[in-house]
């Protein structure tokens, strides 16, 4: 009954990957390691996570799409044959530009 | 090239977790790695085996690898093989968390379904005094943090809702929509090789939420049915869900496969789906006693997993271990290696009683999810069944 009575003290969104969680509840650190350099299997767990992420944005962003559509607001030609207007367009290559900064910061 | 089914297309109930639109696409992108996984990366795994790996152990060692522990330390350094483990182990953390973070908002409101629903229930026999037996509280199975046990409020049932919500997204829907292809698969068996079978009381040990339950009561409308588990959260839960779909008198008692409160002789029917590779070397011995002690004279007992390794290729025993090895399943490997139908027969059953066979859960008429062409290495809606009949009690069977 020990670890049951230990699972009260975790919030519900506590990672089981994490060293603090597992030291929390008594159990096992259990994360392996499959390649010779801790630092490339967190790289592929935040890849996975960006990849999940990037799914999820996308898939909103086809609801929205669609949403638009159903309702006659914005047909999907009209997102394709886009253009923007020159602030538009400023804006555009400022948010580019510094997405860009954020992505790319580790390798300056 | 088949898709996973989309989340949205679950089985709807009153406690099922209400994921929001990000919430299904990151079930629904979890669910499409993992058919990645499945049917384009471990292809590749094998292709690097037997094009690389093998020919550089036969270098080495003048033989090829023996078993799959000689397969795993060839493939250990394999750049495939990491690659593989590295998506695939991550797609379940992404999806233990993705589950996590859902029932997290939702486990005020789905504890006050289940109290709502539970309520006085006859139906709903709890355990607190139940000592937990530590291969269910010592692990988080399948990196659920907490496991099937863990209870962070009174009456807790978001690690159930959880496994529920989730489950749809870890196998893409091929369960059906009410995730329970393992309990049609087992009731399909019995109506095709024994249609007069006709049990008045059917035990599940180790139910779990009650997924496979269910199907039962659909096939054995008048029958008595108890569904046996250690973890009160999976039972409140399981219980709720069963009402919420219209079962009210499927029972659920919090109680020890190994060692059940009910009566000697009172079953004709007693099954477990997916659960002896979650118990321990020490328990399963005592759960097949516990079968024969429960049984009647002409009852069953009928137990589905996964194959296990004997006969199989050491290469395809070390893709399957992958559960054992990074999926926190620590009896996933030794069960595999169990002869469970000699294990039955010194259960009590007689040898002349046990037998193995193949279930399959027939199809349910929506998009088909699983390629048939690809093994999924342990998560196709196919099962192998090891099970005994039982004989007059005192008589070994001699056949």
């Amino acid at each position: 009954m020990d670890s049951m009575d230990m699972n009260h003290s975790l919030p519900f969104d506590a990672d089981p990957i994490q060293p603090a969680a597992a030291a929390a509840t008594g159990r096992r650190p259990d994360s392996p390691q499959f390649t010779d350099d801790p630092m490339l299997d967190r790289l592929y767990g935040v890849t996975l996570a960006l990849i999940t992420e990037l799914a999820v944005t996308r898939t909103r962003l086809d609801t929205v799409e669609k949403l638009l559509a159903r309702r006659e607001l914005v047909a999907g030609e009209e997102i394709e044959g886009f253009t923007p207007d020159d602030s538009e367009a400023a804006a555009r290559s400022r948010l580019q530009s510094e997405y860009l900064e954020r992505v790319l910061r580790s390798l300056d | 090239m088949s898709y996973p089914a989309p989340w949205h297309t679950i089985g709807r109930h009153a406690l099922l977790p209400a994921a929001e639109h990000d919430e299904m696409a990151r079930f629904d992108i979890v669910a499409h790695l993992n058919a990645r996984v499945a049917q384009r990366l471990a292809p590749k795994v094998r292709e690097a085996y037997e094009s690389r790996v093998l020919n550089a152990w036969w270098m080495r060692h003048g033989h090829e690898p023996a078993d799959r522990h000689e397969v795993a330390a060839a493939m250990k350094q394999d750049p495939t093989y990491r690659a593989f483990s590295l998506v695939r182990r991550n797609t379940m953390e992404i999806r233990q968390h993705a589950g996590r973070t859902l029932v997290a908002r939702e486990a005020e409101r789905l504890r006050s379904a289940a109290q709502a629903a539970n309520k006085g229930a006859a139906t709903l026999r709890l355990d607190p005094t139940l000592d937990l037996p530590r291969y269910v509280t010592a692990v988080d199975t399948h990196l659920m943090q907490g496991g099937y046990t863990a209870e962070r409020i009174a009456d807790d049932v978001a690690n159930a809702a959880n496994y529920d919500a989730g489950m749809y997204a870890t196998i893409g829907g091929s369960g059906g929509p009410w995730n329970d292809a393992a309990g049609r698969a087992l009731v399909a068996w019995l109506k095709r090789h024994h249609p007069r079978f006709s049990p008045r009381c059917i035990v599940d040990l180790g139910c779990g939420l009650g997924h496979n339950t269910l199907p039962l009561r659909e096939a054995f409308p008048d029958a008595e049915i108890i569904a046996v588990d250690v973890a009160a959260p999976m039972l409140r839960y399981g219980h709720a869900r069963a009402r919420a779909r219209g079962f009210d008198d499927v029972q659920f008692l919090q109680a020890d496969a190994t060692a059940t409160p009910l009566a000697d002789s009172s079953a004709d029917l007693v099954f477990s789906t997916m659960v002896l590779h979650e118990t321990s070397r020490q328990a399963l011995p005592k759960i097949f006693a516990e079968a024969h002690r429960l049984l009647r004279a002409g009852g069953l007992t009928l137990h589905l997993e996964q194959p296990p390794y004997r006969g199989l290729p050491a290469f395809e025993q070390f893709m399957r271990d992958w559960d054992g090895r990074f999926n926190n399943e620590p009896f996933w490997s030794a069960l595999h290696e169990t002869d469970c139908a000699a294990l039955l027969a010194k259960s009590g059953f007689g040898s002349a009683n046990v037998f193995e066979s193949r279930c399959t859960a027939p199809p349910l008429g929506q998009p088909a999810n699983s390629d048939e062409q690809h093994e999924d290495f342990g998560r196709a809606p196919a099962w192998y069944a090891v099970g005994a009949w039982q004989a007059a009690k005192g008589i070994a069977a001699n056949g």
